[in-house]
């Protein structure tokens, strides 16, 4: 049997004693909330989830068609522009189109102008991958190392700036929008600054250092795709040009789907614009030059208002909807099964 | 059978290295291990290629590590670093983990290979290092040290040559045991006598049964014919079990090292795997599955979707020149493997990162101020997996601390005045009768009972003068102690000393006992046919003073009755079955008597047997049955076993935490039952299931089958609905009872071949009750 005397401590011989502390973590009795899920509190969560769910769903989609949009699209109406520009040889040949519509009401508050693609794939691992975040910081670096092939580098070497697929394929469509008031034609002034979130204009993107532009991009060459080097993006504005120009940036921030608007202009809200859009005829002036026709794509012109929840976009209403739905039907299903074998079970308590 | 071709490669060994006199067989050394034990896994050299090779053997460790050679080699879309830290991590860990086990591993190694033991080199006492014995060496044991290597047992201090050896560490069965020095050898008493010895071993390759050794020994004595004895396990000193009540013994190391019976046990030291490992592999192995199939389904998607030229390489996408050359196929792979690295967080490295750090948690056990003692931590989350608990009843549940009761002579019941005042009065040798004085001819069984219960036993006296002071006060009166492998035996014969009758000892061969006249009687040993558990039975053949030839057997009541042919076997069985019931742990003695012809023809047969090399063991079985038979029954006795303390206690909190506990006993079904309901493994709203050789007589042993199994299945069923409403009540369990018959009926291979029917019953029966009692096994 157990010999019980060689648990005892032996004698001059002072063990430090092996027991672990007595603290919450090592006898483990940290606080735990150990929830009983009884029928009440399983059933009014869900309700309450379900109720919570639903108003909010019912908030979002409320306010998300209050906003008013006007969405053009353009890549039919000028179909001799797109025609044009299949043909990729016919580059610097300009084309223009204009397009017509009404607006049988006013647009009151802010007005914002984006222009919207579809079936262009932004999100291609190629395709994001393909830029320099350090040259667009302005750094001296070897973009031979970066992923920006195959627009990096002409053949005799010579760098582009800015490299990569991103840059090369910017929006270069302009638009303008004229208002045709009682005969005369007033064009909208539109901002095309302050368009873009502030850590991009100011951290992300900086101009390399010189005493002009020009000179700071010496002994580089525009992307192929472009008309005009990225020191004469904006020729009037010297913080819009470079790499800090807003078309630019908010261009460089590619999109998750194929389906996809960026922020273009701001209507600037004086004289006959204060309030907004007035109802009336107007026209949009493009100066067409991004294709679309060879990869099945399509071009949008869109003006819309925001609210306090953001712009037309009616998802986050709609989950918040289903969600809601989901969890109260739930919660119906289970007090169903709870009713029913409650009755099941008094019935065999009879027995 | 596996033991023949043992013995077929068999070993000689040169007892202290002398060869044989010329002319009886060749010298040939043989080369063994030394006695080295390694049970660590690993040396300083080998630790990081063997350990990172072990945990790389683990399927997920596999995995992360291919995930991350991936990452390494293909352009890939998530950095290397987030497969590779946290893989980093968790073989770290471990390998530290098992590096600091192996070292204490070690560490244990070289405690037990250096210390010192005492041998014999030309007739001198030599100390060594454990770890330089070899085969062959003679060496010395004290009392309470360690035989270092297998040993025969050459000779003792004690002068019948015995020594007691307590087998704890082997088998965890903590009572003397009681070891045989070789015939021709147990003279030698000092190390020049034993240096003198000349002799050769022969006896089988090492093998991992601990109860089985073949051998057989020749000693040369000058040029006559060398003696040859046989040699079996009681002649083999185990390493790891102790030496007790003796002063020193010498024996002769026949398996040194690796190669003792205790090493060839040591479980396998391959890396162990815990059930939650192993089923967390599974479902590695199908979210793998899903994960090569995702990356498979999405690859082919892409080649479909990038078919047409305008999605592949549009105007603003262009491919550089080497990616347009690039070979197709070899695309398609590096692209599968992407997918693969995209879709990896499937299958969660944080998981193992968790299951790694909460193994450094521990136990503590306050009444004994020490931790738990980890031997392989890989395996600490299956202490909380445990579904079934397999237990012995004796000494596990009781104390395997006996009390004699009472016992029964031919229906007289006999109760020694046992207990005043919570003391046991040695001094009390009245008898208590409960039924009216036996006749004359009961006297005359009564004395004959009192004998059989007095000589039937394998007990040992230790002499007065080597018990310490303590237990010198406890039990001031008796002048002797007795030691047995059986507390049953102990407490039988210090039973029969309180009704009068006292054994005094074994002296040379003769048997001494003081009856109740304080007469000493002398009975000559003449064979003793020790316990088995097949049997269940022990004999012993005596020769009194008067001449006459008694063979005394002692066993379990299914095993005597059966070869009774007289005695008052009604009222004998009835007082058995009552006692059973109260939990009393019951054996029947018998007797015969033998003419001098039948005792020389039973001799033969023995000594025929007891020299066979091959099946020895089943020739002694079979001439023991040859003999034991055709009994006359003379009682019965009662001994009682208490319950441990807090055994009941135990069970419950076990009952409780939704352990099933299995008790496996010898016992009798009444006993067992009885501890049983006193130790609360079954309760009294326990439905019993008796699954045994009575209802089996009755009906079929289909029927009784499906019987029981419908019952447990409507419980189920019930069960189930009553869970799920979330309001379920008490339920009714189930305490199912077996025996070792009926469950060799149901394991037993039925002819038409149907088997495995009753076996998926039975398993079905047995997993839906909360306890199993398996009885007389």
């Amino acid at each position: 049997m157990k010999n019980r005397t060689s648990f005892l401590p032996r004698e001059g011989e002072a063990q430090p004693s092996r027991c672990p502390d007595n603290s919450a973590f090592k006898q483990q009795r940290l606080p735990a909330w150990k929830p009983q899920l009884t029928i009440a509190s399983v059933l009014s969560s869900f309700f309450l989830t379900g109720a919570f769910c639903l108003t909010v769903g019912v908030c979002l989609v409320l306010s998300a068609n209050s906003v008013r949009e006007i969405q053009i699209d353009y890549s039919d109406k000028c179909s001799d522009c797109s025609k044009l520009r299949e043909n990729s040889s016919n580059w610097n040949k300009e084309c223009h189109c204009s397009v017509n519509f009404t607006l049988k009401e006013d647009i009151l508050g802010d007005v914002f102008m984006y222009y919207g693609l579809q079936n262009f794939y932004q999100n291609h691992r190629r395709y994001v991958m393909s830029r320099s975040d350090a040259q667009l910081l302005g750094r001296n670096v070897n973009i031979q190392r970066s992923y920006c092939a195959p627009f990096s580098t002409y053949r005799n070497g010579t760098p582009m700036a800015p490299c990569g697929a991103i840059a090369n394929s910017i929006f270069n469509d302009t638009i303008d929008l004229f208002y045709n008031h009682n005969s005369s034609v007033i064009q909208v002034p539109l901002l095309k600054t302050g368009n873009s979130w502030w850590t991009d204009k100011n951290v992300k993107f900086r101009n390399p250092e010189s005493y002009n532009l020009s000179s700071a991009f010496a002994g580089t060459a525009r992307p192929p795709y472009w008309q005009k080097p990225v020191y004469l993006l904006d020729e009037e504005d010297e913080r819009n040009n470079g790499y800090v120009n807003d078309d630019f940036i908010i261009w460089m921030r590619v999109s998750a789907f194929a389906t996809f608007r960026n922020l273009y202009r701001r209507v600037r809200r004086t004289r006959h614009f204060a309030d907004g859009l007035p109802a009336g005829n107007y026209t949009f002036h493009i100066a067409y030059n991004f294709p679309v026709t060879r990869f099945k794509g399509r071009k949008h012109v869109i003006l819309s208002t925001v609210v306090w929840s953001g712009g037309s976009n009616p998802f986050l209403g709609i989950a918040y909807l289903v969600s809601g739905t989901a969890a109260t039907l739930t919660g119906f299903v289970i007090t169903g099964i709870h009713l029913k074998l409650r009755k099941k079970k008094t019935y065999f308590q009879k027995q | 059978c596996a033991g023949e071709e043992n013995w077929v490669d068999s070993r000689t060994i040169y007892v202290g290295h002398r060869e044989p006199p010329p002319g009886a067989e060749a010298y040939i050394p043989q080369r063994f291990p030394d006695n080295r034990i390694v049970s660590s896994k690993y040396t300083f050299w080998n630790f990081i290629p063997k350990n990172l090779f072990e945990q790389f053997r683990r399927i997920a460790n596999f995995y992360f590590l291919i995930i991350f050679l991936v990452q390494l080699i293909i352009d890939t879309p998530t950095s290397p670093v987030t497969s590779g830290l946290p893989l980093l991590f968790v073989i770290t860990v471990t390998a530290i983990k098992q590096g600091y086990e192996d070292w204490l591993r070690h560490k244990a190694d070289n405690a037990i290979n250096q210390c010192p033991v005492h041998f014999i080199q030309h007739g001198k006492l030599v100390r060594k290092q454990s770890r330089k014995l070899r085969v062959g060496d003679i060496v010395m044991v004290k009392e309470d040290e360690k035989f270092p290597c297998d040993l025969i047992f050459l000779s003792s201090s004690r002068g019948d040559g015995t020594c007691f050896v307590t087998t704890a560490s082997l088998d965890g069965e903590s009572s003397h045991k009681t070891y045989y020095a070789v015939q021709d050898t147990k003279a030698f008493h000092n190390e020049q006598e034993i240096d003198a010895l000349h002799a050769t071993i022969e006896c089988e390759q090492p093998q991992p049964d601990l109860y089985k050794f073949v051998g057989r020994i020749n000693v040369y004595h000058d040029r006559n014919e060398p003696i040859a004895r046989p040699l079996g396990s009681e002649n083999l000193l185990l390493r790891g079990a102790t030496l007790k009540n003796t002063e020193k013994i010498f024996g002769v190391a026949i398996y040194t090292g690796m190669e003792t019976k205790m090493a060839l046990n040591y479980q396998s030291k391959s890396q162990k795997r815990s059930a939650v490992e192993k089923s967390m592999n599974v479902f590695l192995v199908v979210y793998l599955c899903i994960l090569v199939s995702k990356a498979l389904i999405n690859t082919v998607l892409k080649y479909a979707w990038q078919s047409e030229p305008f999605r592949d390489e549009p105007w603003y996408n262009q491919k550089t020149e080497p990616e347009r050359k690039r070979n197709l196929f070899l695309q398609a792979f590096t692209d599968f493997l992407a997918f693969m690295v995209l879709f990896n967080y499937i299958i969660p490295v944080s998981m193992y990162v968790t299951v790694e750090m909460q193994k450094f948690l521990e136990m503590f056990d306050e009444g004994t101020g020490e931790g738990p003692l980890v031997n392989t931590s890989d395996l600490n989350e299956e202490l909380g997996q445990i579904e079934y608990v397999f237990t012995d009843k004796t000494g596990t549940l009781t104390e395997n601390n006996m009390e004699f009761v009472e016992c029964c002579i031919e229906g007289h019941v006999y109760v020694p005045h046992v207990i005043c005042n919570g003391q046991i009065l040695h001094d009390c040798t009245g008898i208590d009768m409960i039924d009216s004085s036996p006749g004359g001819s009961g006297k005359e069984r009564e004395e004959l009972f009192f004998r059989a219960l007095c000589l039937c036993h394998t007990v040992q006296v230790k002499d007065d003068d080597s018990i310490d002071g303590l237990k010198k006060n406890q039990v001031p009166r008796r002048s002797c102690i007795y030691i047995s492998s059986s507390p049953d035996e102990v407490a039988l014969v210090e039973g029969i000393q309180r009704l009068g009758y006292t054994y005094l000892r074994l002296k040379d061969n003769f048997m001494e006992i003081l009856n109740r006249e304080n007469n000493i009687e002398k009975f000559e040993l003449l064979e003793v046919f020790s316990f088995d558990s097949v049997r269940r039975r022990m004999s012993v053949i005596v020769k009194s003073s008067t001449g006459d030839i008694f063979l005394f057997c002692k066993g379990a009541d299914s095993s005597i009755f059966p070869r009774v042919k007289e005695g008052k076997i009604d009222q004998v069985r009835s007082r058995v079955e009552r006692n059973a019931v109260e939990g009393l742990r019951t054996l029947c003695v018998a007797y015969k008597k033998l003419t001098a012809e039948e005792y020389s023809n039973v001799q033969k047969l023995l000594q025929s047997a007891k020299l066979a090399l091959q099946d020895r063991e089943k020739k002694l079985a079979e001439v023991y049955e040859k003999i034991e038979r055709d009994f006359i029954l003379l009682g019965a006795t009662a001994v009682e076993d208490r319950l441990q303390e807090k055994a009941a206690d135990t069970i419950e909190a076990l009952q409780k935490a939704g352990i099933k506990v299995w008790v496996l006993t010898g016992d009798k079904m009444e006993t067992a039952a009885a501890t049983c309901y006193a130790c609360k493994l079954f309760r009294r709203n326990t439905q019993i299931l008796e699954l045994t050789t009575k209802k089996i007589e009755e009906q079929s042993l289909h029927d009784v089958l499906f019987d029981l199994n419908k019952t447990v299945i409507r419980q189920n069923g019930s069960l189930t609905r009553d869970t799920f409403s979330g309001l379920s009540t008490d339920t009714q369990d189930y305490g199912l009872i077996i025996d070792g018959a009926a469950l060799s009926l149901i394991m037993k291979p039925r002819h038409d071949g149907s088997s495995g029917n009753y076996r998926e019953i039975f398993l079905n029966i047995c997993r839906n009750c909360s306890a199993v009692l398996c009885c007389r096994m």
